[in-house]
């Protein structure tokens, strides 16, 4: 079936609730394909192919919400479940009035996907890692796809978007002696096989394998004496990344802040009575953004027909704007700020984030840590965590450096940050004028959901105790 | 129609050496609770299917997408290309040899099969009114209900059913500034019991009377039933041979002492009592009852049949549709203190966790990890529970992490209490059967 004529059942779905006096009704149709396959310690181990249609319906009648989604593209059905809505009591839904969108975008392939010897290239990387002796495990996988979706809703909107997707993850384990270390890297984003240059992701992963042996070989262990001497901190931006999207983009979700997603994903330090709370020292501004070309969260359009731009979340140290979908936009009093999202079509769409960062300031690296003086410097981490309010959170360094006399030293095996969210992004003294962007699948929701998103940056100096 | 083993007709005569095809249909509705109300209800109606096939040792797996005549004839004109132009995988030994012997399977609850809105909704308010009563300031929380019918066939003559409804409520309860989280699941709706669930959610969130702050350092901790079943259903999943291949924390452990020697740790794919068992495994392979770890040696990998014959071994009923994977948590412990509150008398100086997320390791070869306490945690001394530990002054948030070692964590289960439940976790898929377990010498970090 076309996706005009799953486009058509879409319309007709709309018209239909329209007719029966539904107060909202929006239909969303998606057809995806796509190929992966999983590489592991030289072997095949997985191939699949999957292609999979389907439509959501989206149906507000005295202002409670019922979702229904099928793979059955069947007008009968379709009305059969329209005309059998049977409300509840429970929570209003209202959404935001918006302007009706009509538009049709897609990203193009620089590199056809369909063209891509994506498994040759993945067994050529495992070969290379491979000769690696001290690469003791390794696991690498790839997928390529395509989402084509239309949307269209009572409003008088009607977009269509085709977003193809590449998508790269490798797994290593380096050893040296009893010693062992492991790293996990992902690559890719919206647009063609371009994004998986196999040149560019071989050097990536050997590059870190290679440091994460530094780290073994030539590592030092602090004292918890000369651990908690430690006061300057320099983060470069992989760092910031999981540090916006874990302590700040995710106590933005409205849903959060409102306690719809309490019992899932959690809450957030941010409540109705604290919003524009001062977080950060003034030279903290923390953006996020689906409009930028190829990255991983990018989209023009969210999932309740709003057009999207760029969202800041705290400016100048200062909370500002929630992420919102229409109904916590009329909630809120306010305008869609388009950041409704759902994984797939079968799954009802949630407050997300697309591609959080740190703005840039004006200093260099080098700035940074010669500001620094003495402390250390985190390029990457493995494991992280942070508590349900998002006020506690944990980034174990995976690649960290002393920094001593405003130079970067040895490596450091042992460093962790862990702190309350307030001081962390307090501490921040001096950010630098690097962006460089991480991709990331983020979950929610119950049944989970996983979108792709970015997240990154700028370096940064924090300065605690100050 | 028997759409499995027309698949599999269809991908033999193309040329395949063997294939598998499930053929499933289900609708799932899912009701959200927030703010002590029915917030939505989202329901999934969907048919399809998926096709695993060979030919000379290639592996290739694909979804069907709806259930038609023409969608199966292009995924088996698909899957004959695609496997075609693979790498052959050489530790692949086949698919298992059927038939196979199942038991009979389980009666469908009547009452849950067919649901509706309406009974979706009054489950979910006995819940949350049976909360509100005991005192909870708000109640959030997911009731499922899923009803489906399979068929799986294979070209080495198996051929199985499974038919099954089951409804899964989890719970949050907020109570002055702590919160506690439970989940309750059942194949029959007269087991459910969403207002027991709603009073023991809301008792274990103000279960304390006064809070503190305790200082970084090593506690002993009591893990409730469901962060002891995410916790130590780590090992079973790590146990798939695919995990240990791969770098896990079991590579290299067979038959080694790596766990408390009263602790035994089964994978259950088979009891009756456990919502996610069923008869058969993606193979059709009988699913049973495997020991994990018994006498605190590592038994067993978990297998399905090509990874077995890998190993010279047999199946251990374990096989997803291209790897093995886990099976229910089933935990027990011969060192048994009796209640919770016995075991609570046998601290001196601990915390007892209620819930855990956000697990995540620092190397998974080494099985470092960390974890974060979610829900209320009671600081413990002298046998006593003394407050809910609140670092920091932010909703529900305890401000502590436990920093551990999975061997160090599986050594130190010293034991358990006799509560056995099962439950299950919004951080995980899986279900698990466990009781309370008490961990010493755990490493607690403080906001």
């Amino acid at each position: 079936m076309s996706i005009q004529e799953r486009a058509d059942i879409a319309e007709y779905a709309v018209a239909f609730a329209d007719k029966l006096g539904f107060d909202y009704c929006d239909a969303f149709v998606e057809g995806v394909t796509g190929r992966s396959y999983a590489v592991e310690q030289g072997k095949l181990n997985g191939s699949s192919y999957y292609e999979k249609a389907g439509i959501r319906i989206r149906l507000v009648k005295g202002r409670r919400l019922l979702t229904f989604s099928t793979n059955k593209f069947e007008k009968a059905a379709i009305a059969s479940i329209i005309s059998g809505y049977r409300g509840f009591n429970g929570v209003d839904t209202v959404f935001s009035g918006e302007k009706a969108q009509r538009a049709k975008y897609k990203v193009g392939e620089r590199k056809r996907l369909a063209d891509a010897d994506v498994l040759a290239d993945l067994l050529s990387l495992d070969k290379t890692l491979a000769k690696r002796k001290y690469i003791k495990f390794r696991s690498v996988y790839a997928g390529v796809g395509k989402s084509d979706t239309f949307f269209v809703n009572s409003d008088g909107s009607r977009i269509e978007s085709s977003l193809p997707s590449a998508q790269a993850f490798a797994s290593i384990i380096v050893g040296g002696g009893k010693e062992t270390r492991q790293r996990s890297m992902q690559f890719g984003g919206i647009g063609g096989y371009e994004l998986l240059d196999p040149e560019k992701l071989e050097e990536k992963v050997l590059d870190e394998a290679k440091a994460l042996l530094n780290v073994i070989e030539n590592g030092m262990r602090l004292s918890q004496h000369e651990l908690r001497d430690v006061r300057n901190v320099v983060i470069a931006p992989e760092i910031s990344g999981i540090a916006v999207h874990e302590s700040i983009g995710h106590p933005s979700e409205a849903d959060r802040v409102f306690l719809r997603e309490a019992a899932q994903a959690g809450t957030s330090y941010l409540t109705k009575d604290n919003l524009g709370l001062e977080i950060g020292s003034p030279v903290v501004t923390i953006m996020d953004d689906p409009t930028i070309p190829n990255s991983n969260g990018f989209y023009l359009y969210d999932d309740d027909g709003v057009k999207a731009g760029p969202r800041t979340l705290v400016r100048d140290g200062v909370q500002d704007e929630l992420l919102m979908n229409r109904a916590y936009a009329h909630f809120l009093g306010k305008k869609s700020n388009a950041s409704s999202r759902s994984d797939y079509y079968s799954n009802e769409p949630l407050v997300r984030m697309a591609n959080t960062y740190l703005k840039p300031g004006n200093a260099t690296l080098d700035e940074l840590i010669s500001e620094a003086c003495d402390g250390v410097y985190i390029k990457s981490f493995m494991e992280w965590n942070i508590d349900d309010t998002r006020s506690f959170s944990r980034y174990q360094g995976s690649e960290a450096y002393v920094i001593k006399n405003h130079r970067l030293g040895k490596p450091v095996k042992n460093y962790q940050l862990e702190t309350k969210t307030i001081d962390f992004w307090h501490a921040v003294r001096l950010v630098s004028n690097e962006f460089e962007l991480f991709l990331g699948n983020c979950g929610k929701g119950e049944p989970m959901q996983g979108v792709p998103v970015a997240m990154g940056g700028a370096s940064a100096l924090l300065s605690f105790g100050r | 129609m028997d759409y499995a083993k027309s698949i599999v007709d269809r991908a033999m005569r193309s040329g395949c050496d063997e294939a598998v095809a499930q053929a499933f249909y289900y609708r799932t509705s899912y009701l959200k609770i927030a703010n002590s109300k029915v917030d939505s209800i989202v329901t999934k109606d969907e048919a399809g299917g998926s096709l695993f096939v060979s030919r000379g040792k290639r592996v290739f797996s694909t979804n069907i997408d709806g259930l038609t005549d023409a969608t199966i004839a292009a995924v088996v004109r698909n899957a004959k290309t695609s496997v075609a132009k693979l790498t052959p995988k050489d530790d692949y030994y086949g698919i298992a040899d059927g038939p196979f012997k199942y038991g009979a399977p389980e009666s469908i609850d009547k009452e849950l099969s067919g649901y509706d809105n309406a009974l979706l909704s009054d489950i979910a308010y006995a819940a949350i009114n049976s909360a509100l009563s005991t005192g909870a300031d708000n109640v959030a929380g997911t009731l499922i209900i899923s009803r489906s019918r399979g068929t799986t066939a294979t070209s080495k003559r198996v051929h199985g059913l499974e038919d099954s409804v089951y409804a899964r409520l989890s719970l949050r309860a907020f109570v002055k500034g702590f919160s506690a989280q439970n989940v309750t699941a059942a194949k029959r709706l007269k087991d459910l019991k969403p207002e027991a669930l709603g009073k023991s959610t809301t008792e274990l969130a103000g279960m304390a009377a006064s809070h503190g702050q305790i200082k970084s350092g090593t506690y002993d901790v009591i893990y409730l039933q469901q962060p002891a079943g995410l916790l130590f259903s780590m090992v079973n999943e790590m146990a798939c041979v695919g995990s240990v291949e791969t770098g896990g924390f079991l590579a290299g452990k067979l038959g080694k002492d790596i766990a408390n020697k009263k602790l035994t740790i089964y994978d259950d794919g088979a009891s009756n009592r456990i919502i996610s068992a069923g008869r058969f495994d993606a193979e059709g392979y009988p699913t049973r009852k495997t020991p994990l770890v018994s006498d605190g040696k590592l038994l067993t990998y978990l297998h399905n049949n090509s990874t077995a014959t890998k190993y010279k071994t047999k199946s251990t009923g374990n096989a997803g549709l291209v790897l093995p994977e886990p099976n229910a948590l089933v935990l027990e412990h011969k060192n048994s203190s009796g209640s919770l509150d016995r075991l609570v008398s046998c601290v001196d100086k601990g915390i007892l966790v209620t819930n855990t997320w956000y697990t995540r390791f620092s190397n998974y070869l080494s099985g470092d990890f960390s974890t974060v306490p979610r829900d209320v945690a009671i600081y413990i001394e002298k046998g006593e529970p003394k407050f809910a530990i609140k670092q920091v002054d932010v909703g529900s948030a305890t401000g502590i992490r436990i920093s551990e070692n999975i061997f160090r964590m599986l050594k130190n289960t010293v034991r358990s209490a006799n509560d056995t439940i099962q439950t299950g976790s919004w951080d995980s898929d899986g279900y698990f059967v466990t009781p309370s377990v008490l961990v010493t010498g755990v490493r607690v970090t403080t906001a």
